[in-house]
């Protein structure tokens, strides 16, 4: 049986990028989109099952809370899993590799969302520069 | 990435640029197979973001057409002014018309994945001979 797969929804690539890494490292196949339309994109093409959905609530038009709806109408076998801020999907991250089929986390999902936020504020440096 | 810097040796990391989410998808799970860590973006100005960000890459395969205030091109050209180390190799549907001569390669769509993953592969070990990929 192959590892299942987790479609991760967030618009920032300094965040999805850590998130989707941490998943991988639990032992999930990770799918990244940008967007919810993007997501919607992906789980229409059908070509791998996903078990669970992990989105931004605020991922572009149409939202998060939108795209949750539609996968419960026409995928009612994946999850959805909703985060309205960085802190809270990294928490949700690390509930969904302690369910996942690695044996044990890699790390604790708090060096996440440090991770996370050492990129932002490098990035928010660059901008000021 | 937290993780990966405790790992040696350190996969070679493909930071791929595709605003296409089923193309991107593809070639990203393709390229995790062969082994390599993949960081997938869909704007070029999203991946200049990461590099600026401090995180170290060892190739960028892009598309020439993508969205935001950068193309394909102009990521190529601003990462040789200021990461002149990280090779680049750009891909379209269109030839290219204007200065695709400053990258190491140009890949034609629709692109054989595994060529395209063999050329990466090459461009790499050109690049630091003797280290693994």
């Amino acid at each position: 049986m192959s590892e299942p797969c987790i479609l991760i929804v967030e618009e920032e690539l300094l965040v999805r990028t850590p998130l989707a890494e941490y998943l991988r490292e639990c032992g999930y196949l990770v799918l990244e989109a940008s967007s919810a339309g993007d997501a919607r994109t992906l789980l229409e093409d059908g070509s791998r099952r996903v078990d669970i959905v992990l989105a931004e609530v605020k991922s572009g038009e149409p939202s998060g809370f939108a795209l949750a709806s539609w996968v419960r109408a026409h995928l009612p076998d994946t999850q959805v899993v909703l985060a309205g801020t960085i802190a809270t999907a990294t928490e949700k991250a690390g509930d969904i590799c302690q369910e996942g089929p690695a044996l044990s986390k890699p790390y604790d999902h708090r060096v996440v969302l440090d991770y996370i936020q050492r990129l932002l504020a490098a990035r928010d440096r660059n901008d000021r520069t | 990435m937290v993780p990966q810097a405790l790992l040696q040796p350190r996969p070679a990391r493909i930071l791929v640029v595709e605003d296409e989410v089923l193309v991107r998808a593809l070639i990203a799970e393709e390229l995790r197979l062969a082994g390599f860590d993949v960081i997938e973006a869909d704007r070029a100005d999203d991946a200049l973001t990461y590099i600026g960000a401090g995180e170290q890459v060892d190739l960028v395969f892009s598309d020439i057409q993508t969205p935001g205030s950068l193309d394909g091109l102009q990521l190529a050209e601003t990462l040789r002014d200021k990461y002149p180390d990280i090779p680049v190799i750009l891909t379209s549907g269109n030839a290219p018309i204007r200065r695709v001569g400053i990258v190491e390669a140009f890949v034609p769509k629709p692109y054989d994945v595994t060529q395209t993953i063999a050329l990466m592969s090459a461009i790499l070990a050109q690049k630091s001979p003797g280290e693994p990929l």
